[in-house]
């Protein structure tokens, strides 16, 4: 039962010095070679309206291993073309207080690792537009 | 202008029906389609001893509130119970295990924005690599 992912990124900021970057990871469990063996399977969440900030991946709502040694996965794409939109994405702690990570603009994604040790690690989402705004994402878990 | 593209090639049999990712983005500048314009890479080694470290690129100058930057980071480690421990200032995000990667928007709104990296556990070793794309700082008058 093997995940895995590869990135694959190019650049040509530098006109003399051509840059590239791979890699590649199987997701395995914490500690160990065993693959990961849950997923939340791919989701999809469409916003509209008053731009607020809610919480797309709700721990308490997914059968995680809470905290500690743990090598969950998350991907979370912006669908969207429009470059000029975008998701801010949050992640809360501890003591309640909201983190932001960084903005999804369209076609961006992003593939982190994820705690998930308590409810205050919710990952939360602010569109910036009250258009309609697509994620999808999914949850790679133990 | 200039173009940087990220694509992601995702799979997994977990599910009866295996789900297949792939997903490509150019890295873009805040709200427009203007290519990023600055990359920092590197790389560096983190032990258990180091206790837990501001990582060396982004910071300390911020690029401000509501600007677009991209952070790849990856554990080169080879020993699968040697993980680094990724914090963006004082919340843990998770652990980057032997071979993890992570690819995210990085807000680096202030200096609160901080990367924070800590190798565990008791004599973990952790090689690792960073690439870093954002806008152009501001520039500054010589001294």
């Amino acid at each position: 039962m093997a995940t895995t992912a590869s990135i694959n990124i190019t650049s040509d900021i530098t006109e003399s010095l051509t840059t590239s970057v791979s890699a590649s990871m199987t997701m395995y469990k914490a500690d160990t070679t065993i693959d990961l063996e849950e997923t939340t399977g791919l989701a999809q969440r469409t916003f509209s309206g008053t731009p607020s900030q809610v919480v797309l991946i709700d721990v308490s709502a997914t059968a995680v291993t809470a905290g500690g040694a743990v090598a969950h996965k998350v991907y979370i794409r912006n669908t969207g073309t429009d470059k000029t939109k975008g998701f801010k994405i949050f992640l809360a702690d501890a003591a309640d207080d909201i983190e932001e990570i960084g903005t999804l603009y369209g076609q961006d994604w992003m593939l982190m690792p994820w705690l998930a040790t308590d409810a205050n690690e919710d990952i939360m989402v602010l569109p910036s537009s009250s258009e309609k705004m697509t994620l999808e994402y999914a949850v790679f878990h133990q | 202008m200039a173009t940087t593209t990220a694509t992601l090639t995702l799979s997994s049999d977990m599910l009866s029906s295996p789900i297949n990712i792939s997903a490509s983005t150019n890295l873009a500048k805040a709200t427009i389609t203007e290519g990023l314009e600055l990359i920092e890479m590197g790389r560096g080694t983190i032990t258990e001893a180091d206790g837990s470290k501001t990582a060396e690129f982004g910071l300390p100058t911020a690029l401000g509130a509501d600007k677009a930057a991209k952070l790849f980071f990856v554990n080169n480690s080879t020993n699968p119970e040697h993980y680094i421990d990724i914090d963006l200032h004082d919340t843990n995000i998770g652990r980057l295990y032997a071979g993890d990667w992570m690819f995210i928007p990085f807000g680096m709104n202030d200096t609160a924005s901080e990367f924070v990296i800590e190798a565990e556990p008791s004599g973990a070793t952790c090689p690792y690599e960073f690439a870093l794309f954002q806008e152009p700082q501001t520039l500054v008058t010589h001294s």
